[in-house]
């Protein structure tokens, strides 16, 4: 806890690599396949099934950094911290990413999405990168909390959910829009930045199957807790600020209540209910 | 520890990306591609351009050179999707360019198997006559020796992209009176000036798998160079045929997998929410008794392919084993979707339930590699041999 996170002013600033291209790096997440079977096993524990995938946001980002790369050249890293999958990585190598880390330690198991941003931060404020590209929130917990948090971290500046995005390579700028309640809003931010990216920034390419073997033989970088400077108490349970009380299963869907009178009062049964039960009109 | 069911991470990246694929392209037009009974050709060219059909061929072709058991990963997946198209990519991959592959001179390999994996030229494999499929002994199609090459004169049927094809590799006979002994296989293209003779038949509209085109091709006296003779020795054809017999039984079997199951699950979401007499008919016993059953023949079923497949991955003699688990694997599948069907009550009988879909697909399955009274009959001759 309370570590000096906050990275080397001169290495964030350094406008080198745009020289070069762009060093970004994306946050991605493996989370349950929508196929899978998941149950609360007790009030604190899921059982679920050995379905894994890309958090559907985390693919939009990883495009997006891919689509900057085949623009202005760089490079692109895929970042997660999971204990056992690596999925997520391999999702993003088949893309098109250029490396992939896996930050894995037992002293993960349990932390929250606080814990997840401090470690990210951690293994990202010494590298020279110009952009953070990750999803909105990710589709199990839906929390949205990591992106926003690394950032923070970091001391960077960061939008959430962009559904656009230019960057002026030589004024170190970025562009983007995202949505507001009844309209967008353009919004201009100075690199390096995080940006938590939304449906409707582009549609993730399908890995061509050359790639796909690439990723299944990629060699996966693995970083441990130490080799980040972090320590048993900044992470996993020992850290916790938010704390799961209850898991519940969604409600079972009621049955099927059939009308039948013949018409018109059959669409008089049906309003009412729909006001008077359903509560929907 | 020699015993080890399990997949690899990296098989596991594998089927995960396939299915993603599948879900995105096909999926969403499963029904139109059933209806329209046309190639998809954009379609086609989409998935082309994944790189999928060199999956079992050479890297300096294009290719991915993968093993037996990742090629058939991705043959359940893309059944899973529609079972015409996945017959169309199959063709294309295995059976239609095999041959060219592991006989063709490099000349040819450049001019046909490599815009072939790129999906630019398609092709296909002939066998089936209007009296010879599973019997090859009666093929009447005659290969003729002249001067500088061979002349082709015969019919073949139930053609698979045959409509489409732009090069095909047929199994001819040098003499019908030598039987099996008398096969070779033989490349005719298209489109070549001197290939005057190669004629597109009748078209044959299917019962199900639609997408995928199937049809006549008439060869009158067409002249080919020698170097269009597939293969090493004349009247080999059979033996040559056996090396890829035992993946078009397992791929076949793996397709009856795929349908069988989606098939099953959405008969499943039908049963649990369709209510006569008060409840969801998945609480009937009769009912739940037919998931019982498929879920107990899937799972046999699905080991005994795999298996299969380690074997051939692992050069271990498996013809036995992949007319087992071809034959164990369709039928299978009909009981899937003769009983989807029925849970389906009157509702399985018009076509906006897609159970309707899988019924009429999964019958394209019993013929290829071998039908199964033919299949049957030689395995229960050799389990019964003293």
């Amino acid at each position: 806890m309370g570590l000096p996170l906050t990275p080397d002013a001169s290495l964030l600033t350094a406008s080198d690599s745009l020289e070069v291209g762009m060093e970004i790096y994306v946050l991605v997440k493996q989370v349950p396949d929508p196929e899978a079977i998941i149950k609360v096993k007790s009030d604190l524990e899921l059982e679920i099934e050995n379905k894994y995938f890309t958090s559907f946001f985390d693919e939009i980002a990883v495009e997006a950094g891919l689509k900057l790369k085949e623009k202005f050249g760089g490079k692109v890293t895929v970042l997660t911290l999971d204990n056992r999958r690596v999925d997520a990585l391999r999702r993003g190598i088949s893309m098109g990413a250029d490396e992939a880390v896996q930050i894995a330690d037992p002293a993960f198991e349990g932390s929250d999405q606080f814990a997840v941003a401090r470690t990210l931060a951690a293994y990202l404020k010494d590298k020279p990168f110009d952009l953070i590209l990750t999803g909105r929130q990710a589709m199990d917990d839906d929390a949205g909390i990591v992106g926003p948090g690394v950032a923070e971290c970091l001391g960077i500046p960061h939008v959430h959910s962009i559904i656009s995005l230019e960057v002026d390579v030589q004024g170190r700028e970025a562009k983007v829009t995202r949505e507001v309640e009844n309209g967008k809003e353009i919004l201009t931010c100075p690199l390096p930045a995080l940006f938590t990216c939304q449906k409707g920034l582009n549609s993730p390419r399908i890995p061509q199957v050359m790639n796909v073997m690439k990723a299944m033989k990629a060699q996966i970088k693995k970083v441990d807790l130490a080799s980040l400077g972090l320590g048993p108490a900044d992470v996993g349970s020992q850290a916790l600020r938010v704390k799961v009380q209850k898991y519940l299963p969604p409600p079972k869907r009621p049955p099927v209540k059939m009308i039948k009178e013949d018409f018109p009062e059959n669409v008089k049964t049906l309003v009412k209910l729909l006001r008077e039960e359903a509560k929907v009109i | 520890m020699a015993l080890d069911f399990s997949f690899t991470e990296e098989q596991e990246f594998f089927r995960q990306t396939v299915r993603d694929a599948v879900n995105r392209l096909i999926m969403p037009r499963v029904k139109e591609l059933d209806e329209k009974e046309e190639f998809p050709w954009d379609l086609w060219k989409e998935f082309a351009g994944l790189g999928y059909l060199g999956l079992r061929h050479q890297e300096t072709y294009g290719g991915m050179e993968t093993d037996t058991i990742t090629q058939m990963i991705f043959y359940e997946e893309l059944a899973r999707g529609s079972c015409g198209f996945a017959m169309s990519a199959i063709m294309q991959i295995l059976m239609g360019t095999y041959f060219i592959a592991r006989f063709g001179n490099e000349e040819i390999k450049q001019r046909i198997l490599v815009p072939a994996i790129k999906g630019e030229k398609i092709g296909t494999i002939c066998f089936t006559e209007d009296q010879s499929g599973s019997d090859l002994g009666g093929t009447r199609t005659l290969a003729t020796k002249v001067d500088g090459g061979w002349r082709i004169n015969g019919r073949k049927q139930w053609i698979t992209n045959g409509p489409i094809a732009e090069f095909t590799t047929v199994m001819a006979t040098v003499d019908p009176k030598l039987g099996l002994k008398g096969l070779n296989f033989f490349l005719v293209e298209k489109k070549t000036a001197d290939r005057d003779g190669f004629v597109t038949g009748q078209r044959l509209h299917k019962l199900g798998s639609r997408c995928s085109v199937t049809g006549e091709l008439v060869y009158d006296n067409v002249f080919i160079p020698d170097e269009n003779f597939l293969g090493e020795e004349i009247g080999k054809g059979v033996q040559y045929a056996g090396e890829i017999l035992n993946e078009v039984r397992v791929m076949t079997g793996m397709n009856a997998l795929a349908i069988s199951k989606e098939a099953m699950e959405d008969a499943r979401q039908y049963a649990n929410n369709r209510v006569a007499f008060g409840n969801p008919i998945s609480k009937y016993q009769l009912i739940r008794e037919k998931f019982a059953k498929f879920w107990a023949w899937y799972e046999a079923s699905r080991t005994l392919l795999y298996k299969c497949a380690w074997m051939i991955q692992s050069n271990i003699p498996c013809t036995n084993e992949c007319m087992l688990a071809k034959y164990h694997a369709t039928e299978m599948c009909m009981y899937a979707v003769e009983e989807g069907m029925r849970i389906y009550g009157g509702n399985a009988f018009c076509s906006e339930y897609p159970v309707q879909r899988f019924w009429r697909d999964a019958k394209f399955l019993l013929y290829g590699g071998g039908t199964h009274e033919v299949l049957c009959d030689y395995l229960g001759r050799i389990y019964c041999k003293d």
